[in-house]
């Protein structure tokens, strides 16, 4: 099917919820402040503190399990010098997804949701440093907000996604053909029209557009092909929505290897078995990292 | 003794670099119990001259084999590997039947290597059991067990199994395929046993190995460990020739082939993989 038939018919559905989310007040001032030419790191920090679950969350996302051996970070300050100017953007916009769809539980739980998100967004982060990839940050963002047309479906059209969910149950079903078999689109496409909307820069409305079909990519194929990976790992090792689908992928087939087997030559030697088997040691860290995101932070 | 973080590693990565498997963060403490009693047994007081051992010294590759007696002895029982039995049964099974349908060859082989006392072979028996009146109806099925160990082969032959081997035996199975004579006695049915042939192979021998042909599914769990590189790769290889193209070839849970073969793919699936020609 057409990608701009399939854009179309999501922004429709976009369009349709009259309740959709908007940008929290404190995030979208942050966002105002990056637009200025001479603005100061100070600044950014002092906007993000007067709003305390969005300065608690930006600390959290930045202290994720990879970076604890080195020293933790306390402040948000401390925070934003590490992460760079250059990301405070995405993840002013990450936090304030997360904060948005808080509690919207709906076919799925937004946990669940989270957890295979950050999972990926950590996966990616490894591959982006294996491969030599040089923002390994930028992996890590663009994947934890890679799907999140799947938690805008699973909220807004919980229904259909349920029947969905239950047709695909226990067959080789890709959750991605079963959207699009019902409803001519799918996550990507819905995720790209929320991310527009919510002005995500480029880069990462690619990565959430085209997870799914990497060869499609042409800002950063390799940021998207690194994503769409760490993605697949996820979906096999237990970051997997709690088994909603039924993955099987051979490395060998994916276009996504070639890609970066194109941009690192290096990779073709990774012993992907024993990869697996670090992930598995990795998803108790990645729950951790969820449960604390959210922890103490249940809306009143 | 208390295995540090770091001498974990050092253990996990020599035992996978040299038998490819791999001890998840989570078995540390099993790790540490296994070495403790091995250390106890060869008199070593610590864990950096224990491994001093196993990686040079006098006797070290009679040690290793001792420490993998030790952490994969007692592991065997039925319906070990559950993603990989739910991978079969939903997914390559399906579509392995529909291949040979179309060809109209209903026949299906199955192998498991270094069956020990025959639970895994069984386990297959009774999943295909199951499909029996549906997607196997009138479909021939084989299923081969070899060991090196006479006795392990004769306990397969018996078909009587205690409480810890069917501990990971649904319901369902359990009563359907077993009876119970006392709390640690399940005889097989029957049924079960009349589908599996038990034979006494070698791996290592070349001349019996290329007759044990075409087969669609073969599982080697926990044997390979044993072998050194060359060894492995021969007996790998062997196992490569003597699957159908569309059939696989399954390692244990923590095991991996990396550097071992190249010809065979890699086919990931929900909690684990297989390989495929």
């Amino acid at each position: 099917m057409d990608t701009n038939v399939k854009l179309k018919k999501a922004q429709e559905m976009v369009e349709k919820i009259s309740d959709l989310p908007t940008i929290p007040i404190v995030a979208s001032k942050v966002l105002e402040l990056l637009d200025k030419p001479d603005v100061e790191l100070e600044e950014v920090a002092d906007m993000i503190l007067t709003d305390q679950v969005l300065a608690a969350r930006v600390i959290k996302i930045v202290n994720s399990p990879l970076y604890r051996s080195s020293q933790e970070i306390k402040s948000v300050k401390r925070a934003l010098v590490y992460l760079g100017f250059r990301h405070i953007r995405e993840l002013a916009l990450t936090c304030s997804f997360i904060e948005a769809f808080q509690g919207k539980d709906g076919a799925f739980d937004v946990m669940t949701f989270w957890e295979h998100s950050f999972g990926v967004g950590i996966v990616a982060k490894i591959i982006a440093q294996r491969a030599r990839y040089i923002d390994t940050e930028k992996a890590y963002l663009a994947g934890i907000i890679h799907d999140i047309g799947e938690v805008f479906l699973s909220y807004y059209y919980q229904k259909d996604f349920q029947r969905i969910l239950q047709e695909i149950k226990s067959t080789p079903y890709k959750l991605v053909d079963a959207e699009d078999r019902f409803w001519g689109t799918n996550h990507s496409y819905i995720g790209v029209a929320i991310a527009q909307k919510w002005n995500f820069p480029p880069e990462y409305c690619e990565v959430i557009a085209d997870h799914h079909e990497p060869e499609l990519a042409t800002i950063d194929p390799n940021l998207v092909a690194i994503v769409n990976l760490a993605d697949l790992f996820c979906s096999v090792r237990q970051l997997d929505y709690g088994g909603r689908e039924w993955v099987s992928f051979n490395l060998a087939e994916e276009k996504a290897w070639d890609i970066l087997k194109k941009f690192a030559p290096h990779m073709a030697k990774l012993d992907v078995e024993r990869f697996c088997y670090e992930l598995d040691d990795r998803v108790p860290e990645v729950q951790d990292l969820v449960k604390s995101i959210f922890e103490g932070m249940v809306m009143e | 003794m208390k295995l540090a973080d770091k001498d974990f590693e050092l253990f996990r990565d020599y035992i996978y670099n040299l038998c490819g498997i791999y001890f998840h963060a989570s078995k540390k403490y099993f790790l540490e119990s296994r070495l403790a009693r091995r250390m106890e047994e060869t008199g070593i007081t610590s864990h950096a001259d224990y491994y001093k051992l196993l990686k040079g010294g006098a006797g070290g590759a009679q040690e290793l084999k001792r420490l993998l007696d030790e952490v994969t002895t007692n592991e065997t029982c039925f319906f070990r590997n559950v993603p990989q039995l739910t991978a079969l049964e939903n997914k390559l099974l399906p579509e392995l039947v529909e291949v040979k349908g179309k060809i109209g060859f209903r026949k299906l082989r199955i192998w498991s290597a270094g069956s020990s006392s025959g639970e895994e072979a069984y386990t297959m028996a009774m999943i295909l059991l199951e499909k029996r009146q549906t997607l196997l109806k009138d479909w021939i099925i084989e299923i081969v067990g070899t060991d090196i160990n006479e006795t392990v082969l004769a306990m397969a032959r018996e078909g009587v199994y205690n409480s810890y081997s069917v501990r990971n035996t649904p319901e369902f199975f359990r009563k359907k395929y077993f009876k119970q004579e006392s709390t640690e006695k399940f005889i097989l049915s029957p049924d079960v046993k009349k589908l599996v042939t038990f034979t006494h192979l070698n791996l290592y021998d070349d001349t019996k190995m290329i007759f044990m042909k075409s087969f669609d599914f073969i599982f080697c769990a926990n044997v390979l460990i044993y072998f050194d590189t060359a060894s492995k790769s021969k007996v790998v290889q062997h196992f490569y020739n003597n699957l159908q193209p569309y059939g696989y070839f399954f390692v244990g849970q923590s095991e991996s082939l990396h550097g071992v073969n190249d010809s065979f793919k890699t086919i990931h699936f929900p909690g684990g993989f297989a390989y495929k020609k």
